[in-house]
């Protein structure tokens, strides 16, 4: 077994770009990785900018290995560097489950798949919410089915926080509700399965859904009168 | 023996030891730092497989590279590294030797041949192969130092979780 790692310079091969961070394809002690790059905003006093930079980064990798504990498939942290601002990653193949709802609409629904899918979704927000999670940004584009098992991974932790706070998960699901209609409507009702096997997974899913339904009349900001 | 590219220039090798009876003295003279060559001996209980030990290698030579080692020398920062914990004198007490730790892995950075060889004979016991590793990790050991619950173990490898730990000490 040979191991051995290449690019010292680069990241590796760029695969996305993002308003914060740039995403490379590239190897880790011979095993294929993922290297999210979060990279200076030189509009930013220089001070000010590695401090957000870097506890940003932080942030990230504390909120990724707690999912990892609570029990919910995300990639696994291999190595960070609070100098060049990276975390590599676990390469999890498969596609976007943006993608395979997609193809639903496009090519007709598989309802035991559709089904699994709401299922290990719900499940997955359940376990990080009972856990004081709270993921910040599902989108569709955020979860990945990894190929071969199936399984359901989370990924992007950039705007995940700790609270335990009901408001914070409705927050969070509500996000996703509006993610599904705008992208996915030909699906038919996918949050309504997510939320029922969101029910069945969260001990305090009564909190949360009573705070849904009030997110729902107002949207995501929170209306400050009074 | 096995040697390992841990980044573009710098190699790790690694033999493993059961059985070994001078534990008592290698940790002796690793603490005088008489030790010839210098070289970082693991409680290989603690080591269900050899990627978490070179992801802290990779962290190692990363801190070396920017003279920011924690500890004293490059092969003791690899045993604190390996510990995931910040607490020093812990971490070499558990993923290190004690008195009378029979069961040893030997690492060493970008180590010669010849230099392999020295390392092999400080150490009375019997090189086995490292895919043994897996089988004679203490299990219950390593899910308690590195706190991994079974909550987690249901979707991770050992490995893979100690392999987070390490990385995400500086971040806690």
């Amino acid at each position: 077994m040979e191991i051995k790692q290449d690019d010292k310079e680069g990241f590796g091969v760029l695969l996305k770009q993002g308003a914060e961070a740039r995403i490379f394809e590239s190897t880790f002690l011979g095993r294929r990785s993922i290297v999210k790059e979060r990279f200076s905003k030189k509009y930013r006093h220089p001070v000010l900018d590695s401090k957000l930079t870097l506890k940003r980064l932080n942030a990230e990798a504390r909120c990724m290995t707690k999912a990892r504990r609570l029990g919910v498939y995300t990639p696994a942290l291999y190595a960070m560097d609070p100098l060049l601002y990276t975390l590599t990653l676990e390469y999890v193949e498969g596609p976007a489950v943006k993608e395979v709802l997609l193809a639903f609409g496009e090519d007709g629904i598989i309802e035991e798949r559709l089904d699994d899918l709401a299922t290990q979704i719900g499940e997955a927000i359940g376990k990080l919410h009972d856990g004081g999670l709270i993921h910040g940004d599902l989108t569709t584009s955020n979860m990945l089915i990894q190929s071969g098992t199936n399984r359901l991974v989370l990924i992007d932790f950039g705007l995940s926080f700790t609270s335990t706070i009901p408001e914070d998960k409705a927050v969070d699901l509500y996000v996703l509700e509006r993610a599904l209609l705008s992208m996915h409507s030909s699906c038919g009702n996918v949050m309504d399965r997510i939320l029922t096997a969101y029910r069945r997974s969260s001990k305090q899913w009564s909190a949360t859904l009573n705070k849904l339904a009030q997110v729902r009349q107002r949207g995501r900001k929170r209306t400050m009168i009074g | 023996m096995k040697e390992f590219h841990v980044d573009g220039s710098t190699t790790l090798s690694l033999a493993l030891f059961t059985d070994v009876s001078n534990s008592k003295e290698l940790l002796n003279s690793m603490q005088a730092g008489t030790l010839e060559p210098e070289a970082a001996f693991l409680n290989a209980s603690l080591v269900p497989d050899v990627f978490p030990v070179l992801a802290a290698a990779h962290k190692t030579l990363l801190s070396k590279s920017r003279e920011s080692l924690t500890t004293r020398t490059l092969h003791s920062e690899l045993v604190y590294n390996y510990s995931g914990s910040k607490h020093i004198t812990e971490s070499l007490k558990r993923c290190g030797i004690s008195d009378n730790t029979t069961y040893v892995l030997a690492a060493r950075f970008g180590a010669s041949a010849d230099e392999m060889k020295m390392v092999e004979k400080l150490i009375i016991g019997k090189e086995i192969d490292l895919e043994e590793l897996e089988s004679r990790a203490n299990k219950a050991q390593i899910q308690k130092h590195y706190k991994i619950s079974g909550l987690e173990l249901a979707i991770s490898s050992l490995a893979d979780s100690i392999t987070c730990r390490i990385a995400t000490r500086d971040a806690l």
